[in-house]
């Protein structure tokens, strides 16, 4: 579980696009309708109130059929062909029971999302079971328009699948309304749920090169970083060795009554990898997060510890999965130019 | 582009492929065989496309494709507007559809058509066989449909399975609307099936002619009875009256034949009944003929749409029988009438038309009667005793020459009833006695089971009728005077060893077959008097006779029950599998809580623990901040620890609180908060 819920001020940011979209007045009626009567939720348990159902292409095909079929019947005045006419129509009047029952009744839980670089896919992984014993076919569940995924639950009574969304942008991004869709059992009719399963995916700038990793450019007091003998600062004490400048002697000690030391000294020259904000002026903001989320996987990647400055957040250098989110997050989640 | 779940998987491919045989496969024997092989063609370059072997062909061979078949249409029939081209059509589309299935748009396409196909079957026959059939192709179909959706629906057993499954749950309501869907009758004419010979009794009679109906058992007229049944010897079943002698073949003759200025009152009222009521009435259905001519017993009404009367007292339909047909006459035997009107100079010169020569032998011998005198009755009956001395019935006849009247009277003395009719007519006339061949039916087997009279192609008999002042048209049946038994018991009788001689199997020789094939054709019967002669008629009398009386009060209990008890199935069945899991009372009060705050303006985040909601409604709504702690308690305790009396309290807390709700308006303490 990797989301994070420590940055409310992000939730204007990047909220779902439909609640803003003003110019479309209807899709706005319809996303609030549907809010309403699907709320938000982690764990969803399709049913009635939340499915919708409607006759395909094909199925409009199909009643021209039934009722070029019907005129054969009655020019013909033919009783088997009007058997056969009703027979095809009593199959559609029925159909919507079984497309709607393949989808009624089965349980969606989100699992976990898994962030993301922007410009890549997003995945959320989903959890689809059934309490009943019916089986499931040919379920699509996906954030149109991209495909998603086809899960059967035939055999089984649960499956785990993931489906992607594209990450266009950096930040905190609320997925839109899931569809899940079937057109069991013959694809003459389609049944469908939007359902918000809640699902948040922080997505990180897209990494830009922006050359080597910028070593020892940033001088900054600290704890760690690349040490030099014979610095300023006192280090340790060592048993004194005839070559040893005379200034280092440890006198203090010798007039302690021990035996004579000589101190040594570092210079602690911070040569520990920052990655700064200011490194990168005259690029734009969008710019310089996409060049410091290169310098972080590249500093990842050659095993050198490194730090975060940028306006608002610092982080320490160190290294490891957890450092690399939270830099990234921090990273992700900078406000917006003019925002 | 179709995408890629629009592509087509194998066992999809195999699927549409199975529908379409399943469509075509009856259709084959009447249609061109080119259409068979390019269908054959074009499902092997498909298959091959889908081995990788081949590219679907391109725009410029699709194109020349098509010309192709258009071409090979035009070839090979004559007419477009009619049924077989038609079919022809389709069967074509689907073929050259196959040449470019790639999506699952362009496989909808194709079973949709092939749903139609396999309808088109049912124009040319309804038996039982060809509904079954019909059936089958209908289950292919849709488990084709089925199949389209994924590898899991498209194995074999799953497909059928499904598309069973689906036939037998729409069978109840496809018997319904198929009792109560109006029939509207035919809404423009429509081209019907020519293809198929004629059968039956002909226009014209030949010697020979009835040699080929005496081979056949097929059915040809049922007959059921309202009332009283004419005795065997009264079974003349009349068709057609032959007028017209050329020396070797009788016909209609102008005048006589509807078709050919003969006069046909299309309504029975047109023509005036006998005062007294008819004494047979009943029903016939007669099998596909391909001609006009209905049979009836003499001086025949009806009142079935379509079908006239003749002058010559006989029934005609305005179109040809090309499906069964069914009809309600009723009869009045001729010795019930009145005395006729004399015959018409016209009618009297048509039924004594001879040939200018030919046939002396028979002139003179009649010439020799009438100069001793006799009446025409003496003259007949002299005939008759003639054919009963000398004459033998036989099926198998030795050929005639050109005065064939003269060599069956004198030579051969061998024949059947052909042979008695049209030489006793030919010999009447010369004796000056308008006389004149009805062919038609004579006879028929009663089935006990259903109670009808089933009538037989080899049933097919030509007899004479003659005119005889003061008391009118006289049947006359000359084979009986030859052979009482064919007239009695039938042709099998009659003609002992000879009947069915030439068939294939002998059938009628085994008791067992004879009985199976009865039982077959009760069988039939029943299809045919409840399913495919159902019509607006028979609608009325089903309806009229499961509501008592077509009001619309009951019309309207009759449609509208079934649809209400079907909505509330439906709304029961979503009520118990939506909410399938009930939620815990503590729960769903919880949620009403939750609503509440909702409507005040705070809404609990997915996931929130109610402990932090709690919290959250203090901090921006201090007003609530205690009840919303109380509540969050009792919830608490009643959900985890199972606490009755928390429960309790949760509940009279959230009655409590409508109170609240109830005297402050809600917006003013939103308002409060922000």
């Amino acid at each position: 579980m990797s989301v994070n819920r420590d940055f409310p001020w992000q939730a204007s940011n990047t909220g779902s696009t439909a609640s803003k979209s003003s110019r479309n007045f209807f899709r706005g009626l319809s996303e609030r309708w549907l809010s309403r009567r699907a709320p938000r939720s982690r764990d969803i348990t399709l049913n009635h109130s939340r499915l919708f159902i409607l006759p395909t292409r094909a199925g409009l095909g199909y009643l021209l059929v039934t009722a070029l079929l019907w005129l054969l019947a009655t020019n013909y005045e033919n009783n088997l062909v009007f058997a056969l006419t009703f027979l095809l129509i009593s199959v559609f009047v029925i159909l919507p029971v079984h497309t709607f029952a393949n989808l009624s009744g089965l349980r969606l839980q989100l699992i976990g999302t898994e962030d993301t670089f922007a410009g890549d896919f997003a995945e959320a992984q989903i959890n689809l079971s059934r309490a009943d014993k019916r089986q499931r076919e040919w379920i699509q569940i996906c954030w149109p328009p991209e495909e998603g995924a086809y899960v059967d639950l035939c055999e089984e009574s649960l499956a785990d699948f993931r489906i992607a969304l594209p990450a266009l942008q950096r930040g905190r991004i609320q997925a839109p309304r899931l569809r899940v869709e079937s057109r069991f059992p013959l694809g003459l009719f389609r049944c469908w749920s939007r359902i918000d399963l809640d699902v948040e995916f922080l997505v990180y700038p897209r990494p830009l090169a922006a050359g080597p990793l910028p070593l020892g450019e940033a001088m900054v007091e600290g704890t760690s970083g690349q040490v030099r003998r014979g610095g300023d600062d006192y280090a340790s004490l060592k048993p004194y060795q005839p070559g040893d400048s005379l200034r280092h002697l440890a006198w203090k000690q010798y007039a302690a009554g021990r035996d004579l030391y000589s101190k040594e000294y570092e210079s602690r020259t911070d040569t520990r990898l920052w990655l700064d904000w200011e490194l990168l002026d005259g690029r734009d903001v969008e710019a310089r997060l996409s060049n410091l989320c290169y310098w972080v996987l590249q500093a990842e990647k050659q095993n050198i510890a490194y730090g975060l400055r940028i306006p608002g957040t610092t982080l320490p250098p160190s290294l490891g999965a957890e450092h690399q989110h939270r830099v990234l997050a921090a990273l992700a989640l900078f406000p917006r130019w003019g925002g | 582009m179709a995408s890629n779940r629009d592509l087509m998987p194998r066992e999809s491919l195999l699927w549409i492929f199975a529908a379409q045989f399943v469509a075509l496969l009856p259709q084959l024997s009447q249609l061109p065989l080119w259409i068979a092989f390019a269908w054959a063609f074009a499902v092997y370059w498909r298959l091959e496309v889908f081995r990788g072997r081949r590219d679907l062909p391109g725009r410029a061979l699709k194109l020349l494709v098509i010309a192709l078949t258009v071409a090979g249409l035009a070839q090979s029939y004559q007419r477009w507007f009619a049924l077989e081209p038609m079919v022809a059509l389709l069967a074509l589309s689907f073929t050259l559809k196959n040449l470019e299935l790639l999506s699952r748009r362009d496989a909808f396409v194709s079973l949709l058509l092939a749903y139609f196909v396999a309808a088109t079957l049912f124009v040319r026959e309804q038996s039982i066989p060809y509904a079954l059939y019909g059936l089958i192709s209908a289950l292919v179909i849709t488990a084709a449909l089925a199949a389209q959706l994924g590898s899991f629906s498209a194995r074999p057993r799953r497909a059928l399975g499904l598309s069973l499954r689906l036939m037998a749950q729409a069978t109840p309501l496809m018997l319904l609307l198929f009792v109560v869907m109006p029939r509207l009758g035919p809404l423009w004419n429509v081209p019907q099936d020519t293809s198929a010979g004629r059968t039956g009794v002909s226009d014209s009679m030949a010697p020979g002619d009835f040699t080929r109906l005496s081979k056949s058992d097929k059915p040809a007229l049922r007959i059921s009875f309202d009332g009283p049944i004419p005795p065997p010897e009264q079974r003349y079943w009349r068709g057609l009256v032959y007028s017209e002698f050329d020396g070797r073949t009788w016909r209609q003759g102008v005048g006589v034949d509807p078709r050919n200025g003969g006069q046909v009152y299309w309504s029975s009222g047109e023509r005036a009944l006998p005062q007294i009521g008819p004494r047979f009435r009943y029903q016939v259905i007669q099998e596909a003929s391909r001609s006009p001519w209905l049979f009836a017993l003499a001086r025949p009404a009806s009142d079935s749409p379509g079908v006239g009367e003749t002058v010559d007292d006989r029934l005609v339909k305005r179109t040809p029988v090309y499906s069964r047909f069914a009809y309600e006459v009723r009869s009045w035997p001729r010795d019930s009438q009145t005395i006729p009107l004399p015959l018409n100079s016209a009618e009297r010169r048509r039924n004594l038309q001879l040939p200018a020569d030919g046939n002396q032998r028979t002139r003179e011998w009649v010439g020799r009667l009438r100069r001793r005198g006799l009446g025409a009755e003496e003259i007949s009956s002299q005939l008759l005793a003639l054919y009963n001395r000398e004459f033998t019935y036989t099926l198998s006849p030795p050929a005639l020459g050109s005065d064939s009247v003269d060599e069956f009277l004198f030579d051969s003395q061998k024949g059947f009833c052909e042979h008695f009719a049209g030489s006793y007519v030919f010999a009447m006339r010369a004796a000056g006695v308008p006389a004149r061949v009805v062919a038609g039916y004579q006879g028929g087997e009663w089935v006990n089971g259903e109670k009808y009279l089933l009538v037989r192609e080899y049933d097919a008999h030509a007899w004479a009728e003659i005119w005889l002042d003061g008391r009118g048209w006289q049947r006359v049946d000359p084979t009986a005077a030859v052979s009482p038994e064919r007239v009695r018991d039938g042709l099998e009788t009659a003609a002992g060893e000879e009947f069915m001689q030439d068939s294939l199997l002998p059938l009628h020789r085994f008791d067992v077959l004879v009985k199976l094939r009865l039982q077959w054709d009760m069988i039939n019967y029943r299809w045919y008097q409840t399913v495919v002669s159902f019509d607006s008629e028979k609608q009325r009398d089903t309806l009229q006779r499961l509501l008592g009386d077509l009001s619309p009060m009951r019309m309207a209990l009759f449609f509208g029950s079934p649809v209400a008890v079907v909505l509330l199935g439906i709304f029961l069945w979503t009520h118990l599998t939506g909410r399938g899991r009930k939620r815990p009372v503590v729960e769903r009060l919880y949620a009403v809580f939750c609503k509440r705050m909702a409507r005040a303006g705070i809404t609990r985040r997915p996931g929130e623990a109610p402990r932090d909601f709690a919290g959250r409604i203090a901090e921006r709504k201090p007003q609530l901040a205690e009840f919303a702690r109380r509540v969050t308690d009792a919830f608490e305790r009643a959900a985890y620890g199972g606490d009755k009396e928390a429960l309790m309290e949760l509940r009279r807390l959230l009655r409590w609180h409508l109170r609240l709700f109830l005297k402050v308006p809600i917006n003013k303490s939103q308002l409060a908060g922000h």
